[in-house]
């Protein structure tokens, strides 16, 4: 499924990704995924079978939710859109992954 | 509010279920159209893209899968299908499943039957108003021994008055008694206690007719007045609430019954139909003896908010304020108060408790057997799970799904349990000892329910989680290849040694406790009681005080009466005593004998009232000196016998006959002498586990006692002569009643009987333990030699003799019993410390019987082993080889 050189995205890391791919647009499930394969230059790539359970996931913690809207290419799509809570959501969860990285720098220059 | 939509949204999943499905799949199909329409758009032909979207979309099942875990709540609908899909199962394999059944039914039973005595008897709180606060005082003296003593009557009284931490302190005399109620000329004997005015009001219970005592009622008004049982009240009266306030016949006396004590009463011990009232005499209360004679039971009630510790301080400045004030009576008398329930149901606790640590390890050796039925299962099953997990069911679904099956397993069997043990609370009951367990108010109630239920889900996860686990942790692939063998069998193998070696280390912590008991047992049965009890017939009667009014009439009744008996054909010898051997030990005091120093008395003698014959009947041996004849009688000198351990402890250098002794510490000018004219053999006042006490005969004639029981030696079998005693006696008076007919060998063994009681419960558990844990140890052989059937195979092919096979196998099963005696044989050592009071003449810790338990477990485990060393060393090699 994945090509090896393009790892899947880290558990945990995948919740941030859609919230952030969300602040630019509402977004249909396939769209997401392409979005973030897009802007990560092809490095990241999702898996569909993580993908949904985590828009579910999301849309139940109240920081996505979901309409059937009609695509740009008139298909009937599932399309996703940020909550007032969900912005405030990647801003925390960014600088919480900042500091994470961060973090893992400090251990790994050390 | 976007928290709420979330709810919301859950909620609409949850609801929806097969509509949420049905969205996703929706969503997943227009997802798999715009890949497609990508792949087109970079030139792939339409049969390839679609080919390219299905593949990078992966598992649309394992998707689904995790989608409905991430819409949460979907536990509800699981669980039901869980649990079908578990009954469901059980069903096709109706062998195992009876077989954990039964199991988990006597184990959950055996708990029942025990917890609900425990919680009736031990853990309900006594059924009187606020019964925390009720303390039961007593009191102490270190030089007589005495640790919970009952209380003289005027330091009650002081108690009573002046420690402010108490409401109100009632009392009542330690012995039962029995008073003949008289109706229409019907003689019918009842049990009576008696109390002081205020005790109904101190513990709190109101009469259900009429009014109970006061506490001016405590001393004698001259009118006779009584309390009655509502059983009394409703079988002899006809529940007529005109009875109040009228008057019946007690002991041949008029008795005014003041009213009806509720139904729901019950006093620990005690069975009473009749309460009367102290009735202290005001002369009396005067007397040294009011505070010498200590007979009291003494119950107070604490003022709210005052803890017993508190009580206990202002106790003892009362307490040493009258060890100054009356220095003749109170010098080292000193007091203690504990809680109520604590020492009414003291003597019951440790047995029960005991009995309920039996029970609790038999369910664990029950649940390491259903264990390893379920294990050996799961792992025939692997290829199921492992399949399922391939086509994308959840690790946590699985783990779930052997749970469910283990939960179901136990709620059956919890529920054939809780039948199996309201049974058991009714054999319980019918084989206790007379008065050791309060027989109507054992039964399966809402607390022994919950502890059921309790116990059943803690028993179905301790079994159940291990196979559980193991089902949900096999990598598919692995096992696949594997074909069911191999490393996940050496997995299977491993925990189920562990379970069998835990179930025979737990039988033999069982078994050894068992043995414990069997060993204090014969030590108790050995010992001498002093006395020849076979053929030796007892009679207690009560005679109406009312008609027997003076010593004259009472000494012609019991003369008239020996003579008949001793006329009976097949009767060597008669006489009566005030108190039987290896019942209870009645009065003791002090005495001092003429001619030593002051300070040398002797202390805590206790005495016994006889007519001549007493000691020939009993058999008990003349040590020196002579028995008393009819020669000493009311008006000779006062002759006493002293048994050896007097002789033995007070004239171990002299010869005690023709020395005198008064029953007084410090004698004086009214002090009453008596001449020592014999020794005799020591009897075991107190049943066969106390040590004979020291002790004083009287001849009845000269110091009269009442009750008077009537001993008969018979030269052939005691049960022959019944109906003739019966009749010599109701010959002589018809009004008096005969309350009991006994042999004295049931006398004997009536002081054994909670003893006997407590062996044969956790003697019976113990052997339960020891077959379901062979059962254990025959079962994963079986699996071992099963698993390994393709190499014993190979063995037998390659020429290995089936003898050498046989041992293999019994090698085995030896190394894992003996693995779990070594393991069992720590644990009791830590484990029957514990029931050192439960024990007699053997230590806790008994070398012989953890030897004797250990051998018995390791040579039951192998022989349990036999059939399966026998059925793998017949293995036909070309069988085995061809079945894979």
């Amino acid at each position: 499924m994945a090509d090896l050189t393009s790892p899947d995205v880290i558990r945990g890391t995948l919740d941030l990704l859609i919230l952030k791919t969300l602040t630019l647009e509402d977004m249909h499930g396939w769209g997401i995924g392409q979005r973030i394969q897009q802007i990560s230059r092809g490095i990241l790539e999702v898996n569909q079978g993580s993908l949904y359970p985590a828009l579910q996931r999301l849309e139940q913690r109240g920081w996505i939710a979901s309409e059937w809207r009609t695509s740009e290419l008139n298909r009937r799509a599932k399309y996703y859109r940020l909550t007032a809570s969900g912005r405030r959501a990647v801003g925390t969860e960014t600088s919480n992954w900042r500091r994470y990285v961060g973090a893992v720098d400090l251990i790994l220059e050390s | 509010m976007d928290r709420v939509r979330g709810a919301l949204a859950q909620l609409r999943a949850i609801v929806r279920g097969r509509g949420a499905d049905r969205d996703l799949e929706e969503e997943m199909q227009s997802h798999l159209d715009m890949e497609t329409a990508r792949n087109l758009a970079a030139g792939h032909p339409p049969d390839e893209a679609r080919r390219l979207a299905r593949a990078v979309f992966g598992g649309h099942d394992a998707t689904l899968e995790a989608h409905r875990d991430a819409r949460g709540g979907r536990w509800i609908p699981d669980l039901l299908r869980d649990g079908r899909f578990a009954l469901r199962s059980l069903r096709h394999n109706p062998a195992l499943t009876t077989a954990a059944i039964v199991t988990l039914a006597l184990g959950v039973g055996a708990n029942t039957a025990i917890f609900s005595t425990l919680q009736a008897v031990v853990l309900r709180p006594l059924p009187f108003r606020e019964p925390g606060q009720l303390v039961m005082l007593w009191e102490r003296n270190a030089e007589r021994g005495w640790t919970q003593a009952q209380a003289a009557p005027a330091n009650y009284l002081d108690w009573k008055a002046q420690v402010g931490a108490f409401q109100d302190v009632a009392a009542y005399p330690d012995f039962i008694t029995n008073t003949v109620l008289s109706q229409d000329g019907e003689a019918r004997l009842v049990e009576s206690m008696t109390v002081t005015g205020n005790f109904f009001q101190v513990l709190g219970v109101p009469a259900a007719l009429g009014r109970t005592f006061t506490d001016e009622e405590s001393w004698a008004t001259g009118e006779r007045i009584a309390l009655i049982s509502h059983r009394l009240w409703r079988t002899r009266f006809g529940g007529d609430s005109a009875l109040v306030g009228r008057t019946i016949d007690l002991g041949g006396y008029p008795v005014r019954v003041l009213g009806v004590v509720p139904a729901s009463f019950t006093f620990p011990g005690r069975d009473p139909d009749v309460w009367r009232p102290t009735a202290f005499s005001r002369d009396g209360a005067q007397a040294v003896s009011f505070r010498r004679a200590h007979w009291l039971r003494v119950i107070a009630r604490l003022r709210p908010g005052i803890t017993p510790g508190q009580a206990d301080v202002a106790l003892q400045v009362v307490v040493q304020r009258l060890q100054r004030d009356y220095p003749e009576t109170n010098t080292g008398m000193g007091a203690g108060l504990g809680p109520l329930h604590q020492f009414l149901v003291g003597d019951v606790r440790k047995p029960l408790v005991a009995l309920q640590v039996a029970v609790g390890l038999l369910l664990l050796i029950a649940c390491a057997n259903v264990g390893n039925l379920l294990l050996v299962r799961a792992a025939d099953r692997e290829r199921e799970s492992v399949v399922r997990l391939a086509l994308g069911a959840g690790r946590g679904r699985l783990v779930r799904q052997a749970l469910a099956e283990s939960l179901v397993l136990s709620a059956l069997g919890g529920a054939a349990g809780v039948a199996l043990g309201w049974a058991g609370t009714r054999v319980l009951a019918a084989m206790q000892p007379e008065g050791m367990l309060p027989v109507g108010n054992i039964g399966v109630n809402v607390t022994v329910l919950a502890f059921v239920v309790a116990t059943s889900v803690l028993s179905g996860l301790l079994f159940g989680i291990g196979p559980a686990l193991w089902a949900g942790r096999r990598a598919p692939a692995e096992v696949l290849k594997e074909g069911g063998r191999g490393a996940s069998r050496a997995i299977v193998r491993r925990w189920s040694h562990g379970l069998a070696v835990a179930e025979v280390a737990v039988a033999l912590v069982l078994l050894s406790g068992a043995g414990l008991l069997v060993r204090s047992w014969w030590r108790v049965q050995s010992v001498d009681p002093g006395l020849v009890p076979e053929g030796v017939l007892t009679i207690n009667t009560s005679l109406p005080p009312g008609r027997f009014d003076t010593q004259d009439k009472r000494d012609v009744f019991h003369e008239s009466v020996l003579a008949r008996l001793e006329a009976i054909p097949g009767v060597q010898g008669a006489a009566t005593v005030t108190r039987l051997p290896m019942t209870l030990s009645g009065w003791s005091s002090d005495f001092a004998v003429a001619g030593r120093p002051r300070e040398a008395f002797g202390i805590e003698a206790v005495h016994r009232e006889i007519t001549p014959a007493y000691h020939d009947v009993m058999k008990v041996p003349l040590v020196r000196g002579r028995f008393f004849t009819a020669a000493d009688h009311r008006s000779a000198p006062a002759v006493v016998l002293i048994n050896d351990a007097i002789a033995r402890k007070y004239f171990a250098d002299e010869d005690p006959i023709g020395q005198r002794i008064a029953f007084d510490r410090y004698p004086d000018s009214t002090s009453y002498w008596r001449t020592i004219v014999g020794v005799v053999g020591s009897e075991r006042q107190e049943g066969l586990e106390r040590e004979p006490r020291l002790e004083f005969f009287a001849p009845v004639a000269q110091d009269e006692a009442a009750p008077r029981t009537f001993v008969i030696r018979t030269t052939t079998d005691p049960s022959a002569i019944v109906a003739a005693a019966r009749a010599a006696i109701t010959n002589v008076d018809r009004t008096v009643a005969i309350e009991r007919v006994a042999a004295m060998t049931e006398i004997r063994d009536a002081a054994l009987a909670r003893r006997r009681f407590v062996m044969t419960l956790v003697l019976t558990f113990a052997a339960a333990g020891l077959l379901l844990a062979l059962v254990g140890v025959y079962g994963v052989m079986a699996q071992l030699a099963r698993g390994r059937r393709r190499e014993l195979g190979i063995r037998v092919a390659l020429g290995a003799p089936s003898a050498s096979i046989r041992s293999m196998v019994l090698r085995k099963s030896l190394a894992l019993a003996a693995t779990g005696v070594l393991v069992g044989v720590t644990l009791s050592v830590a484990a029957t410390r514990a029931m050192a009071s439960l024990l007699y003449g053997v230590s806790p810790v008994d070398p012989v019987t953890l030897a004797l338990v250990g051998m018995l477990l390791a040579t039951a485990a192998v022989a349990s082993s036999m059939p399966t060393a026998l059925r793998a060393s017949r293995v036909n090699p070309t069988e085995t080889l061809r079945a894979d």
